[in-house]
C-alpha cells in the first residue's frame, strides 16, 4: 500500500487490533533477567557489561541518597535506547516519537524529582533559584527567569526527544522518497541522494543511542541538585 | 467471592485430585524438576545461514528439492509478494536496503570483534577466580612446607638440647677448676709467706749472733794480745819469704 509520510507515526493497528502495547513492552523481551548462572551467553554478558556501565557512569556525581534511583534511570535509559534503536528499521512504530509518551515520562519523572527535592530539602531546592557568584541587583530577575527555567524543564526534555525522532524520522521518509522518484528519471541524482540517505542513518542511529542517554542524564542531573 | 475462591481452593486441593493433575500434566512440564545443577550452555549457538535462516531449513528440505531448493524457495517467495504487490516497493525499501546495508556491515566488520571483548569479560571472570584459587592453593602448600618443615626441626631439638647441656656442663667444669687453681694459689701464697718470715726470722737471728760474737771478739783482744800476734804474723811471714827464695833459687 501507498504510504504517505507520516503514517510511521501513526499508532499501529492490524486488523483493528491496536500493537502499541507490544511496541512499548519490545524492550522487555529483548533484555532477559539475570540467570543463575555465574558465566553467561554472550548476549547476555554485554547487556550486564553495558548497563553496569552506564549506571556507574550516571550515578558516580551523585550523592548515596540519589542512588535510589538507579534503578529507575538505567531501566528508563535501557527503555529509550532500545525504542530509538529498534525504530530505525523499516515499517517499525517508534513509540518515542509520539509527545504523549515522552512528555508523560519527563513531567513525571521531573515532578517526581522536584517534590522529592522540596519535601527533603527545601531551602537547599529554592536556593537554586538563585545561581551562586551572581551580582545582588540582578536577583528578582535572575529568580524569575530561574523559576522559568524551573518549569520549562519538563516540556524541554519531552519535546527534545520528541523533535529528534520525529525530526529524523521524517527526514529519513523524504530522503528515500526522493532517491525512490529519482531512481529512473535521474539515477546519477538518486546515487547522491542514496548517499545523503546513507549518512543520514548513520546520523540517526547516532542520535537514537545519544538522545537516550541525554533524556537519563539531564534527570540525573536534576536529581543531584534535589537529593 | 473470598468464600467461593476458598470453596475452590479446598477442591482443588483435595490430594487425589491435586495429584493426578500433576501427574497427568507431566509430559508438558519442560523446565527442569530441580534448581541445581544448572544445566550446561551449549558452546555455540545454533546455526545459521547468511546469518537469519536456520540450518534446519535446509536440512529439512534437502532431501525433496536438493541444495537449491530453500534458495528456489526464497526467490520465489520475494517474486511471488512483488509481482502480486503484496510488498509494494515503496521509499521504505529504499530505507530498508540502506539500514540493511548499514548492519550487515557493521555487523561483519565489528562482529568478531565485540564478540572477543565479551568473551574476555567473561573469561577476566574466571581467571580472577582462578589466581584467587591458584593463591590459595599455593598459600596451603606452602604452609604444608612449613609445617613439615617445623616437624623436622623439632626433631632435631634433642640434639640441641645435648650440645646446651654439653656447654652448660663444661661451664661449670671450667668454673670448678677455676676456683679450684684459685684456692691452689691462695693456699701456696700464705704458706710461701709463713717460709719467708721464718727465712726473715732465721737470718736475723744468724746476723743478730755474728754481730754479737764479731762485737764480743773485738772486745776481747787487748793490745797486748794485738802486738804478740802482729809480731807472729811478721815472724810466719819472713820465714815463708826464706822458703820462698830458696825454693825459686832452686
Amino acid at each position: 500500500m501507498t504510504l504517505s509520510l507520516f503514517d510511521q507515526f501513526l499508532s499501529p493497528v492490524v486488523c483493528w487490533i491496536p500493537l502499541v502495547a507490544i511496541a512499548i513492552t519490545l524492550p522487555w523481551i529483548l533484555f532477559p533477567s539475570p540467570t543463575t548462572r555465574w558465566l553467561n551467553n554472550r548476549s547476555l554478558t554485554s547487556q550486564n557489561w553495558f548497563l553496569s556501565q552506564a549506571t556507574s557512569q550516571i550515578f558516580s556525581p551523585i550523592n548515596p541518597p540519589g542512588h535510589k534511583w538507579a534503578l529507575l534511570l538505567s531501566s528508563l535509559l535501557i527503555f529509550l535506547a532500545t525504542m530509538n534503536t529498534a525504530g530505525l528499521l523499516p515499517y517499525t512504530f517508534t513509540p518515542t516519537s509520539q509527545l504523549s509518551i515522552n512528555m508523560g515520562l519527563a513531567g513525571a519523572l521531573w515532578m517526581g524529582v522536584v517534590i522529592l527535592g522540596m519535601r527533603t530539602q527545601p531551602t537547599h531546592s529554592l536556593g537554586h533559584l538563585l545561581p551562586e557568584g551572581a551580582p545582588a541587583l540582578l536577583t528578582p530577575i535572575l529568580v524569575i527567569i530561574e523559576t522559568i527555567s524551573l518549569f520549562i524543564r519538563p516540556i524541554a526534555l519531552g519535546v527534545r526527544l520528541t523533535a529528534n525522532l520525529t525530526a529524523g524520522h521524517l527526514l529519513i521518509q523524504l530522503t528515500s522518497t526522493a532517491t525512490l522518484a529519482m531512481l529512473t528519471i535521474m539515477p546519477v541524482t538518486a546515487i547522491f541522494t542514496g548517499i545523503l540517505l546513507f549518512l543520514l542513518t548513520l546520523l540517526e542511529a547516532a542520535v537514537a543511542l545519544i538522545q537516550a542517554y541525554v533524556f537519563v542524564l539531564l534527570l540525573s542531573l536534576y536529581l543531584q541538585e534535589n537529593v | 467471592m473470598l468464600s467461593r475462591l476458598q470453596a475452590i481452593s479446598v477442591k482443588v486441593t483435595d490430594p487425589f485430585v491435586s495429584l493426578s493433575l500433576v501427574q497427568a500434566s507431566r509430559s508438558l512440564q519442560t523446565s527442569s524438576q530441580r534448581l541445581a545443577p544448572v544445566p550446561p550452555l551449549p558452546d555455540h549457538g545454533g546455526k545459521v545461514r547468511h546469518g537469519l535462516i536456520p540450518e534446519e531449513l535446509f536440512e529439512f528440505l534437502y532431501p525433496k528439492t536438493g541444495v537449491t531448493g530453500p534458495y528456489m524457495l526464497g526467490t520465489g517467495l520475494i517474486v511471488y509478494l512483488l509481482s502480486k504487490e503484496l510488498y509494494v516497493i515503496n521509499h521504505e525499501t529504499i530505507y530498508a536496503i540502506c539500514i540493511g546495508t548499514i548492519i550487515v556491515y557493521g555487523v561483519k566488520k565489528y562482529g568478531a570483534t565485540v564478540a572477543a571483548f565479551i568473551d574476555s569479560i567473561n573469561e577476566e571472570k574466571v581467571a580472577k577466580a582462578q589466581a584467587a584459587k591458584d593463591s590459595h592453593i599455593s598459600f596451603l602448600t606452602e604452609a604444608i612446607e612449613n609445617e613439615k618443615k617445623e616437624q623436622w626441626r623439632v626433631e632435631g631439638r634433642g640434639m640441641l638440647f645435648d650440645a646446651k647441656r654439653n656447654n652448660v656442663a663444661m661451664l661449670l667444669e671450667t668454673n670448678y677448676r677455676e676456683r679450684q687453681h684459685m684456692v691452689t694459689n691462695e693456699v701456696k701464697r700464705r704458706l710461701d709467706y709463713q717460709i719467708a718470715l721464718q727465712h726473715l726470722n732465721r737470718r736475723l737471728q744468724q746476723e743478730h749472733m755474728i754481730n754479737w760474737v764479731e762485737k764480743n771478739v773485738i772486745s776481747s783482744i787487748t793490745p797486748q794480745q794485738e802486738k804478740e800476734s802482729i809480731a807472729k804474723c811478721i815472724a810466719d811471714l819472713k820465714v815463708l819469704a826464706k822458703t820462698t827464695q830458696a825454693k825459686a833459687a832452686a
